[in-house]
């Protein structure tokens, strides 16, 4: 009843004759959770909008109540991160309104939220959808993909339709190298068909970068918008995004279907805002599909309880199995390091891969190190270089590696994931480090052999002793082998 | 003038989030003194100016405009995240805390200053726990980096005094965040002398 008379008062409003919607700022807005004071549209025209009660306006920074009276503090929340921490925020004297104001650091680098600034929401009615001939399947989507599946990645496709059709959750679990990617295009195509909006997330900003064409090429009739930071944000609607995790703090239930690629890489699993901004981006019904090589056990326990289907892929899609590491010694590695030296064994590892023309990659436990390590490396060979995640360069880097214009990379966990060089070696020293954990060990093995043509290669972790996680990892590896597939 | 309350005890790094310890010394408890916001890795990574690099005669400069310290000022101006204005308060305050001097901050205008919610030199004072008076005026909302460098040189005096305020014969220090093309510092150090200050120099936290 109430909902209806709402309904009649907006349609009441947008009849009269002063009055009409600015379609491109519906479609910009739809599903958004936007800084008022940076919009692309102006000023006057989303005061009307306001006006009109197509646009909500929701303060930026606001106080909640602790539930202990006692003990209350003057504690907040940002509307946009939904970061509660009092740790991120911070007061100022602001002169603009004169008085103390609040702001959220955590997500400071999309824009300063503060008490006095304000976020907008469209509010009013949703685009119409014209379709003249089949009011439910819409068929202007183009599907465009011509690649063949293996009979566990067709099952996998199949399974994950199913749930999209059903509105449910849903695990893909698949090793890496099982061609988890074009797994997706068909779930995508089927909710593009069904008039769904999309979101594909991700941890990574290099996964955005290498997914956006690749799914665009498949859809090429789709306004296919990648978000990043630093990405150019169109003005308009797109039913397809594909975004970092960061991303979907700017939306809030906009998407029928999220899509959540590498679901267990940092900073996702590690930052709680990170998987409460995927649960605000999507509609309240809307199910999330996970996909990724390395499931943690809550991740599984979340999907069960969701009710979820589940896929599981053993084997990469060239058929051949999973490299299993080997153990080596590389006792008091980081003495020698510190001391100018390369220890023997990763000496004669490196060397071996340079005679041989083999492109490798050395994994290092943290940047400290691998700096200290990089002089000595680059005695051996001028081009050795090293990757971080605050290297800008790191695209071209690997990009060389992958053309052969340098033979070998140092790197941190930071290409652990989502690279794919023909014929790299993968050595990782001081694998007993807390930061290599068995899904990060998993990763990493997952480089190795990838390509049909060269399946195999060596993958070695040099170690100060041997720990639970690198047991686990060679476990899970052996076990994954082992595994009866579909042929 | 504003007093801000003591700044909180910070627990992380305010640039890389790295968690701070803080170390328990005697001189700590003993003496009031400014913990740093940042952490060790993080303030490595800024350039100190040395004083043969000094480029200007009497302005002071403190760190080179290396990418760290470009982030920073992104970080701190434009994506106006107040509390980095903590982060140099230490090498601040051991600049200006003995001089015997008037401590001017270069106004913003008004308006841009409405726009940018603080005013960022004063939050640097501020922060240092230096005390400062406002002397001068900003004339033209227009920014000296929105600029070209003919354009900054030519340019009409940028300030004006504030009426009221008398300039004794004695040493005035101006501060200010960046000195590029040294116009700024310049019209105010002129003004200022025309006015009968006997000394005129300057502090600024980056050379560029």
């Amino acid at each position: 009843m109430r909902f209806k008379l709402n309904k009649s008062k907006i349609a009441h409003k947008l009849f009269s004759p002063n009055n009409f919607i600015n379609a491109q700022l519906r479609d910009f807005l739809i599903g958004r959770l936007w800084l008022r004071e940076h919009t692309p549209f102006q000023q006057k025209t989303i005061e009307q909008h306001i006006q009109m009660g197509l646009i909500q306006i929701i303060p930026g920074v606001q106080p909640i109540s602790t539930s202990k009276k006692l003990f209350s503090k003057n504690n907040w929340r940002c509307n946009r991160c939904r970061n509660e921490d009092p740790e991120f925020f911070a007061s100022f004297n602001c002169a603009k309104c004169e008085q103390i104001c609040v702001y959220c650091r955590h997500c400071i680098n999309m824009g300063r939220v503060s008490s006095c600034t304000e976020l907008i929401k469209w509010i009013g009615p949703p685009r119409k959808i014209q379709l003249p001939y089949e009011p439910k399947v819409n068929l202007s989507h183009l599907f465009q993909w011509n690649g063949t599946f293996t009979p566990q990645q067709k099952r996998a496709s199949e399974e994950l339709v199913d749930s999209v059709k059903k509105n449910q959750s849903h695990l893909v679990h698949a090793v890496c190298g099982a061609g988890k990617t074009e797994i997706l295009f068909p779930a995508i195509a089927e909710c593009l068909m069904q008039n769904k909006r999309v979101c594909v997330a991700t941890p990574r900003t290099d996964v955005v970068l290498e997914l956006a064409p690749r799914i665009q090429k498949v859809f090429p009739n789709t306004f296919v918008q990648a978000l990043y930071g630093g990405a150019t944000v169109e003005h308009r609607y797109s039913p397809l995004i594909i975004a970092t995790t960061h991303q979907l703090y700017r939306f809030e239930e906009a998407f029928d279907v999220v899509i959540v690629d590498e679901a267990d890489a940092f900073p996702y699993t590690f930052d709680e805002t990170l998987q409460q901004a995927v649960q605000k981006a999507k509609k309240p019904d809307s199910p999330i599909l996970f996909v990724t090589a390395t499931p943690s056990d809550e991740l599984k326990d979340k999907v069960k309880k969701l009710k979820g289907g589940y896929s599981f892929i053993p084997r990469r899609y060239h058929t051949h199995p999973l490299p299993v590491p080997r153990f080596d010694t590389l006792f008091n590695y980081q003495k020698q390091i510190a001391k100018g030296k390369i220890p023997r064994k990763l000496l004669e590892w490196t060397t071996t891969r340079l005679k041989n023309d083999e492109p490798f990659l050395i994994f290092f436990p943290t940047i400290e190190l691998m700096e200290k390590a990089v002089p000595l490396f680059q005695k051996l060979h001028l081009k050795i270089e090293a990757v971080h995640a605050e290297d800008s360069n790191r695209k071209e880097k690997v990009l060389a590696l992958r053309k052969k214009s340098v033979p070998g990379l140092l790197t941190t966990t930071i290409l652990e994931r989502g690279i794919t060089i023909p014929k790299v070696q993968v050595a990782v020293v001081g694998a007993e480090s807390g930061i290599f954990t068995s899904s990060a060990l998993i990763q990493i093995g997952g480089r190795v052999g990838r390509s049909a043509d060269h399946p195999t290669g060596d993958l070695v972790f040099f170690h100060h002793g041997i720990t639970l996680e690198m047991d686990d990892a060679r476990k899970e590896i052996i076990r994954l082998n082992n595994m009866e597939v579909l042929s | 003038m504003h007093i801000n309350p003591p700044p909180k005890r910070t627990t992380h790094c305010y640039l890389c989030a790295a968690p701070l310890h803080h170390k328990i010394t005697w001189r700590k408890l003993l003496t009031p003194t400014r913990e740093p916001a940042i952490c060790e890795k993080c303030h490595q990574k800024f350039e100190p100016v040395a004083p043969e690099q000094q480029k200007y005669k009497d302005v002071t400069a403190l760190y080179h405009y290396n990418e760290p310290m470009k982030d920073f000022l992104h970080q701190y101006k434009f994506l106006k995240d107040v509390v980095l204005s903590e982060v140099f308060r230490e090498e601040i305050h051991q600049h200006l805390k003995d001089e015997q001097t008037i401590i001017v901050p270069i106004p913003m205008h008004p308006e841009k200053q409405k726009e940018r919610t603080f005013a960022h030199i004063d939050e640097l004072l501020n922060a240092a726990g230096i005390p400062f008076t406002h002397l001068l005026e900003k004339i033209s909302p227009i920014t000296q980096s929105s600029k070209t460098k003919t354009e900054r040189e030519q340019s009409d005096q940028l300030f004006r005094l504030k009426v009221h305020e008398a300039i004794k014969p004695t040493h005035y220090i101006l501060v200010d965040d960046i000195v590029t093309t040294g116009t700024t510092l310049q019209h105010a150090k002129s003004l200022l002398i025309e006015a009968g200050a006997e000394k005129v120099t300057a502090l600024t936290l980056i050379q560029g």
